[in-house]
């Protein structure tokens, strides 16, 4: 930032910020500050709602509830799984359509569908797909032989299930925001390394993907805010089951604030997570900023 | 109770007057009984009046919803219906209550999930009914169907009337009668007893039933018994069945803890020796069971019975409808569940239909007009022969009318009715199971159906399930 | 490098692209497939490949009071108002943050992407009761306020971004020449901007259009979106699963033809953003 012109004040960058901020304020605050307070409340719907100071009793069951724990661990596993099977299938996708001569743009417009369809139509293909007594993809397991029994209705297929229609909705975006990574890497070191005689692999860990890191964390950012906050897919096929095993945070916090009401201590599950998403999106963050630091 | 047998009374001499009423159509029909209930002026006083319905994606609406231009005609209101998935709708009852406000005027009030907890942001019907020129009931509450009305319309006393009994789908045994037929001789030499579906047949004679057809005895199906054990509601539902007919209750008391509801049941009674040997007998049962079943909630377990994939499953009644339409017309075959060492059970889960008790004025008079319109004994018949769907009646009149009579044996145009004398057996209070009307059910729910889904999955022994869910109901309910 | 080495490339990139294909496009066909077979085949327990085809579903999609152009008039509705604003009022709140000197600036960023990270379940309670107050239920209103609140940091985070990579040069020499800021941002910066601005968009439609549980929650009868419309096919008795087919069809064709489009734009958007 060391420009030589001069410049007067910061009102007309302030005047281009203050709609924005004030619409993102009244959407975002109010609802935070709302949550806060109902998280020190008990919260009763019945004749219109009322609030009572509970101190920190929804706090405490927070921390004490074997429910909840149990659930998170699950929760880090599927996402985990989820973004990590996206960012590493969405880059060897992004890697292969990129060597593409012909057929480039057909291939990717092809790729690019499953994201462009609501996670809960997609969730509600899988249960058409997996359905044990007609469903394409149980069947071609069956016989095939590789899996006989009831995909959804078990623990452990049900939560590979789960992971696998959240990496087939959401690979495409990885790999699209890769390509356009990619597309950036300046082609004559490509093709310096080529005369060179450096092999694929050596061109890649070495020049390709340093020059992709920044873009690689933007889209690990995007997917990680959304691996905690959707639920869609699963909410429509297991719902949480077989014997909770895919029973996520998420799941189990629409349980608390849609099915039992418990709007208190909801606040308190929601405010734990949007606070572990924080601390996530920070590191991303303190990375990408590193990375660019150093040029 | 001498007023209930005065309007029984007069209304053989009103089904009389319907069997010959029916020769002049519909259309006829439906405006003669209008005005058997009341007045034109009665009918139009909320005329130019809009409301909102929302209802669970459920038969009896579909029907409805494809006859509302009849209401329209009568009084002039104009009824709008939102039909969602029952989880969805009572998310936005329950906001719409929170907030103070009547988005929806007439609400389908599950008894479990909407009466037992917000009863209060309900209209008590008692001050509707017949009062202020308004017009009663058709044939009074006594024509709703005893068991049906204490569950779906009151809770804890029979002071306030939460809703009216609007659709009534219970749990029945439901079986492939052209299989039963075909091997019924095998059958009984190989297993030693008639196998024909009745209340006779024992829980252990279904499963050796089961079993019997999981051999290589049948080409026609690869198992024997398909269930609804998703870790749903669904789950809850099958389990309850086996539960109650082996003696054991959700809470001491369960009959008025089923009826008409508890907001105190005390402690949850799951952890008895009779709730852990029927939690051991299930576990068995669903060992031998279409390995499909820990997906299926009641209609994917419907689809698979059409897919012929099973002999007979435990399943909501009004099920009939669809699976007589299918390919399987006709080789379809009903009857009460299997006893247990208590007695059969049948589990009822049937909804009422109430209003807002925040609507007011001519809000509050068409969403009435509605109620008793849309439960009229008229409008059920008309649902029964609905092309678009349609329930079972929950009024003792509709059954005894003698066409619908003559609907319950095959061929009908009333599939629904082929169940009849099924339901007739399902509904005594010695057959219907009624689950606790608690309110906090959504979370001792949630605890049973998780637990037994454990124990279905092979993490949890039956008594240790049965005692986890105890547990997790005792802190749901503060006992 | 040899001959055969490099046939060997290309084989395994044959078959590498066949793999992806069918790992997206299986589903999808069958889906498509599906949707014009009759119930009965739908649900036949083994899957069948030759059917006498029927446009049933969709007829029952396009006709009654049901009528699936409701939903879809809706969706755009929505999905394109909400994103309209988020990417305008992006724009001019990206170029803001990056271009304004304050200290805790990063501070200032940080926060607007984390009002994105709010779990949904939790906030739908309290914006519900605002939306109340104001009396937005079941408005269009409502639910483009309600997917602003996740779309409109994104498209400022995203914008800055882009903003950030913008060289300065063009901008100073437009200063010196006594353009105004306004006209800087005007005329010189946002017309630079052109890719990022789209991307931004069609990453602000894709969130928007794909929403279920706000549309759930905050909208009614007057707006249901398409996936509404969708959820709408789990009734009590059955999944009507050839109408859901059908709807998934109506979804996936035109996104095909737009994302063959749009893709252009989108890499090249993607690539003079985030990428430094």
């Amino acid at each position: 930032m060391t420009t030589r012109v001069k410049r007067p004040g910061q009102g007309f960058e302030l005047a281009m910020m203050t709609p924005a901020l004030i619409l993102l304020a009244a959407i975002s605050l109010v609802p935070l500050g709302t949550m806060i307070y109902m998280s020190l409340s008990k919260v009763s719907l019945i004749g219109g709602l009322s609030l009572s100071f509970a101190g920190l009793a929804n706090w405490t069951r927070l921390f004490t509830d074997p429910d909840i724990g149990a659930s998170w661990l699950r929760t880090v596993v599927y996402f985990v799984a989820t973004v990590g099977l996206e960012m590493v299938l969405g880059t060897l996708i992004a890697l292969l359509v990129h060597s593409l001569i012909r057929g480039r743009n057909l291939v990717l417009s092809l790729v690019l569908i499953p994201m462009f369809i609501a996670p809960i139509i997609v969730g509600l293909l899988g249960r058409f797909l997996f359905d044990p007594s007609f469903g394409l993809y149980s069947w071609l397991l069956a016989s095939t032989g590789l899996y006989e029994g009831n995909v959804m209705g078990s623990v452990g297929p049900a939560m590979y299930t789960v992971i696998g229609l959240d990496v087939w909705e959401w690979t495409p975006l990885v790999a699209l925001i890769v390509l356009a990574g990619l597309t950036a890497v300046p082609t004559d070191i490509l093709e310096a390394a080529d005369v060179d005689g450096a092999s694929y692999r050596h061109k890649l860990w070495h020049i390709v993907l340093p020059a992709i890191t920044p873009i690689l964390l933007v889209a690990l950012l995007i997917r990680s805010m959304d691996a905690l906050r959707f639920f869609a897919i699963i909410f429509i096929t297991t719902n949480g089951g077989p014997a909770d095993s895919t029973k996520t945070v998420p799941i189990r916090l629409y349980d608390i604030a849609f099915r039992f009401f418990d709007l208190g201590y909801a606040s308190a599950v929601g405010l734990t997570m949007l606070a572990v998403s924080i601390i996530i999106a920070t590191v991303f963050v303190r990375v990408l900023e590193r990375r660019e630091a150093t040029p | 109770m001498s007023h209930s047998s005065f309007d029984r009374r007069s209304f053989l001499k009103g089904a009389g007057g319907l069997a010959a009423l029916t020769a002049l159509g519909a259309g006829g029909l439906r405006n003669a009984l209008a005005a058997q209930i009341a007045d034109d002026a009665t009918w139009q006083q909320a005329k130019g009046t809009t409301i909102n319905f929302i209802s669970e994606n459920t038969p009896p609406t579909t029907a409805i919803a494809a006859n509302l231009e009849a209401f329209k005609k009568l009084t002039g209101i104009t009824v709008n219906i939102t039909q969602m998935e029952l989880g969805a709708l009572v998310q936005k009852v329950a906001l719409d209550f929170g907030s103070g406000r009547s988005a929806y005027d007439v609400i389908y009030a599950d008894p479990y999930q909407i009466v037992a907890p917000y009863r209060q942001g309900l209209t008590d019907l008692n001050t509707l009914n017949g009062k202020n020129g308004l017009p009663a009931i058709p044939k009074g509450v006594g024509d709703f169907i005893p068991t049906q009305l204490g569950a779906a319309g009151y809770f804890e006393n029979r002071k306030s009337l939460y809703a009216l009994p609007y659709d009534c789908p219970t749990m029945i045994w439901i079986y492939r009668k052209d299989l039963f037929d075909k091997y019924h001789d095998r059958m009984a030499a190989d297993l030693g007893f008639d196998p024909t579906p009745s209340d006779k047949i024992t829980w252990e004679q279904y499963y050796r039933i089961a079993e019997w057809f999981n051999g290589d005895h049948v080409k026609e199906v690869k198992y024997g018994t398909g269930h609804q054990a998703k870790q749903y509601d669904s789950l809850q539902c099958d389990f309850s069945n086996v539960l109650m007919a082996y003696g054991g209750e959700y809470f001491n008391n369960g009959d008025r803890v089923g009826l008409l509801g508890s907001a105190e049941p005390g402690p949850c009674t799951l952890d008895q020796p009779a709730a852990i040997e029927a939690a051991t007998f299930y576990q068995k049962l669903l060992k031998i069971a279409d390995p499909g079943s820990t997906s299926w909630d009641w209609t994917g377990l419907a689809n698979a019975f059409g897919n012929k994939r099973f002999a007979m499953m435990p399943q909501w009644h009004e099920f009939a409808g669809s699976l007589e339409s299918g390919d399987l017309k006709g080789k379809v075959g009903y009857a009460p569940l299997p006893t247990g060492p208590k007695r059969s059970v049948n589990l009822y889960g049937g909804c009422g239909i109430g209003i807002n008790g925040n609507a007011t004025g001519k809000q509050q008079t068409a969403a009435w007009l509605f109620l008793v319109w849309a439960t009229s004994p008229q409008t059920q018949l008309a649902g029964l022969k609905s092309k678009a769907g349609g329930g079972t009646p929950t009024r003792t009149s509709v059954y005894e009318m003698p066409e619908v009579q003559k609907a319950s044996t095959p061929p009908t145009d009333m599939p629904n009715m082929l169940t009849a004398d099924t339901m007739k057996v399902a509904w005594q209070p010695d057959h219907i199971g009624l689950r606790p009307k608690i309110p906090s059910w959504n979370q001792a729910d949630t605890a049973v159906f998780t637990e037994l889904s454990r124990m279905l999955a092979g993490q949890k022994k039956p008594a240790a399930a049965m005692k986890a869910a105890k547990r997790k109901v005792d802190s749901a309910t503060g006992a | 490098m040899t001959r055969i080495s490099h046939v060997t490339s290309r084989v395994m990139r044959f078959v590498l692209v066949g793999l992806v294909l069918a790992w997206t496009l299986v589903p999808i066909a069958w889906m498509v497939l599906s949707s014009f077979k009759p119930d009965n085949v739908i649900t036949s327990a083994s899957p069948q490949l030759i059917f006498s085809p029927t446009l049933a579903h969709y007829q029952a999609l396009f006709s009654g009071g049901n009528n699936l152009w409701h939903n879809i008039t809706a969706s755009l509705i929505v999905t394109g108002v909400s994103t309209a604003i988020a990417v305008v009022l992006g724009a001019m709140g990206g170029y803001g943050l990056s271009r304004i000197r304050i200290r805790g600036k990063q501070h200032l960023a940080f926060w607007i992407i984390s009002t994105r990270m709010a779990p949904i379940a939790a906030v739908i309670v309290p914006l519900y009761l605002m939306f109340r107050y104001l009396n937005l239920l079941d408005s269009y209103t409502g639910l483009i306020v309600a997917y602003l609140s996740f779309n409109l940091p994104f498209a400022i985070w995203l914008m800055t971004a882009f903003f950030d990579d913008l060289p300065r040069d063009l901008e100073e020499a437009a200063t010196i020449d006594g353009a105004t800021k306004w006209q800087v941002f005007w005329r010189v910066a946002l017309p630079l901007m052109k890719p990022g601005i789209a991307t931004t968009t069609i990453l602000c439609f894709i969130f928007a259009w794909n929403d279920y549980a706000f549309a759930t929650t905050f909208g009614g009868p007057g707006t249901s979106t398409i996936p509404i419309a969708a959820a709408q096919l789990l009734t009590q008795t059955g999944i009507d699963w050839g109408q859901l087919l059908a709807i998934g069809t109506v979804v996936v064709c035109p996104m095909a033809v737009f994302g063959l489009l749009v893709k252009r734009w989108l890499v090249t958007g993607l690539t003079l953003g985030a990428v430094k």
